[in-house]
């Protein structure tokens, strides 16, 4: 396999173009966050109390899916530079599994929280809360079906090592956007 | 197994179960919810640094992601 010159501002891990997409997803997602915190201004116990109705518990367990499936994300694509397909392979399944668990617990939050009232338009919080997840959620299918697309192109000969990484990096872009979501949606409040 | 991406998850999971400590049991003290951000923001670096191999790329691509982390921290602490 061809070697990458990762030291040229042209070719970051991934690509500079999925790196483009990674800072201004960032940025989208940064600003909403800071706008949902800005708008705490003399009115945080608000804000206390819809946050109480969230379970940090479901978000911590999500964190440590996300974190475990990057992990096997990050050991697939070094599996794959080595040329070791069949247990890179192993590790994509492992990955795919991982953003799948993430998925349901997140459809069990969603039930309760719809169950309960908690909707769209209930508060500014819950408007926050459902389109900053709701849309970490359509990533995260995007990148499953990105990551499903890679486990039947991997095994062809002429795999490429940049479609692998480019795919790992928007995987991993989930992961950020989360690092960022759970710490201000669920615990900070 | 891949020693080094192991390290790196298990400091990940490490500092999730600190964060959760600080939530639990300093809830609404505005120094500890920065405290939180701040590990937070650790565990965004490694996972950039380590899991996408950022640490590999053009110092460019690193002073960006950096910037943009203290950016954002330093914003939400001062408005929380």
């Amino acid at each position: 396999m061809k070697s990458i010159n990762y030291k040229s501002i042209y070719y970051p891990p991934g690509g500079i173009l999925l790196w483009i997409l990674i800072f201004l997803e960032l940025i989208t997602f940064g600003v909403a966050l800071i706008i949902l915190v800005a708008g705490t201004d003399g009115n945080i116990n608000a804000y206390y109390e819809s946050a109480s109705h969230l379970n940090a518990t479901y978000g911590a367990i999500n964190t440590i899916f996300l974190l475990t499936s990057g992990f096997f994300m990050a050991t697939s694509v070094k599996l794959f530079k080595k040329g070791n397909i069949k247990k890179a392979d192993l590790y994509l399944k492992l990955t795919m599994m991982f953003g799948a668990l993430f998925l349901l617990l997140k459809s069990l939050e969603y039930s309760e929280k719809i169950e309960k009232g908690f909707v769209l338009g209930y508060d500014t919080f819950f408007n926050f809360y459902w389109l900053l997840t709701g849309f970490h959620v359509i990533h995260i299918l995007v990148g499953l079906v990105i990551l499903l697309l890679l486990h039947f192109s991997m095994k062809k000969p002429n795999a490429l090592v940049e479609d692998f990484e480019a795919s790992a990096a928007f995987w991993h872009m989930c992961d950020l956007i989360w690092l960022l979501l759970f710490p201000i949606l669920y615990l900070v409040f | 197994m891949e020693r080094k991406e192991l390290y790196t998850y298990l400091t990940l999971l490490l500092l999730t179960v600190f964060t959760a400590y600080f939530a639990n049991n300093y809830h609404g003290i505005k120094i500890f919810s920065i405290l939180i951000l701040i590990l937070s923001g650790i565990k965004f670096l490694l996972v950039a640094f380590n899991f996408m191999e950022l640490k590999k790329a053009h110092p460019f691509w690193k002073v960006l992601l950096v910037s943009y982390l203290t950016i954002f921290i330093s914003i939400v602490s001062i408005l929380l």
